[in-house]
């Protein structure tokens, strides 16, 4: 099954956040919990974790994009 | 209104270099996302350093925002780090307080469980500032475009902060008797030309950062509900199970 990585709602009210890096490739392995993604917000710097063990398996947001609250932002398979 | 108080600790690291700082905050928080730590204060006080942030690093690199390059700057005895906080380029040194509040959002009154919010808190520990420097008969405030805590367009406290699984860490600084002249060596916070100022500079005189440390435990305490006890890296060292 796949399960949407999306932007955390701790962010609520930020105006723009931009994905900082993405500590994983696709097709690598993930473990649940485990940091994915670094994302900020100008003075707020936010973790996206894993949400199931499986393999990452597409990346919508690349480094650098800005992103919405609740956007998806990739997937993993689990 | 029914306030819930948490159980906190106030943990003064006193004057230490930001590395060793930033390792001791890492073990902590480590602690807390495991559950094996309540919320906790850290305060430190750094030796000449600039940070830079991961806005900064973002953008165009390391440099983009110093005016000399890092081996310039550590020639002249200043530290160059790249740190994960929010935010740019800003100086930490002698004379400015430092705390990083390790809590919960969700424990944070006002915040749902289901919903902590990141800005909302940044907001408040902006209030807390503004709070602190009241009680030294400064009126601070915010600007709308520029997060922080601004005594007419100087800024005298930074905030950035960072967020994982809900739980904070970094926070803010206050520049209390803080030597302004390493801010001409950046643009702090990426903005050039911004003015920064300090308690002592409008104030016209030292002011002892110990009583500037319980007035800001104070305004935590009622800001966040805290029941704050005292603590110290070696007790809590040795009270943190092992993984």
């Amino acid at each position: 099954m796949r399960y949407p990585l999306t932007v955390p709602r701790t962010a609520d009210g930020a105006l723009a956040v931009t994905i900082l890096r993405w500590l994983n490739a696709v097709g690598e392995d993930v473990r649940k919990g485990e940091d994915l993604v670094e994302a900020k917000t100008e003075k707020i710097t936010l973790y996206v974790t894993v949400p199931v063990d499986g393999k990452l398996v597409e990346i919508l947001a690349p480094a650098g994009q800005k992103v919405s609250v609740g956007e998806v932002i990739g997937y993993v398979e689990g | 209104m029914e306030v819930t108080i948490l159980d906190a600790y106030w943990l003064d690291l006193g004057y230490l270099p930001y590395t060793p700082a930033f390792a001791i905050q890492e073990q902590l928080f480590k602690a807390r996302l495991a559950g094996r730590l309540q919320s906790l204060v850290l305060l430190q006080e750094n030796p000449p350093t600039f940070t830079i942030g991961r806005a900064g690093s973002a953008n165009g690199g390391l440099a983009a925002n110093l005016l000399l390059s890092p081996q310039e700057l550590a020639q002249r005895g200043y530290e160059v780090l790249e740190v994960n906080r929010g935010g740019d380029v800003t100086y930490h040194g002698p004379g400015q307080i430092i705390a990083s509040p390790l809590l919960y959002l969700g424990d944070i009154e006002g915040s749902p469980a289901n919903c902590p919010n990141a800005n909302a808190y940044l907001h408040r520990l902006e209030d807390v500032l503004i709070e602190v420097l009241a009680r030294f008969g400064l009126q601070a405030g915010k600007q709308a475009e520029h997060p922080g805590v601004w005594l007419g367009d100087e800024k005298i406290g930074a905030v950035g902060i960072a967020v994982r699984h809900g739980y904070t860490f970094h926070g803010f600084s206050l520049n209390v008797n803080l030597d302004l002249s390493p801010f001409k060596l950046i643009n702090p916070c990426g903005v050039p030309q911004m003015r920064v100022t300090s308690m002592q500079a409008k104030l016209g005189a030292e002011i002892s950062l110990d009583l500037v440390k319980s007035h800001l435990r104070q305004v935590m305490a009622e800001t966040f509900g805290l029941a704050l006890q005292d603590t110290t890296w070696q007790t809590l060292q040795s009270a943190i199970p092992k993984e």
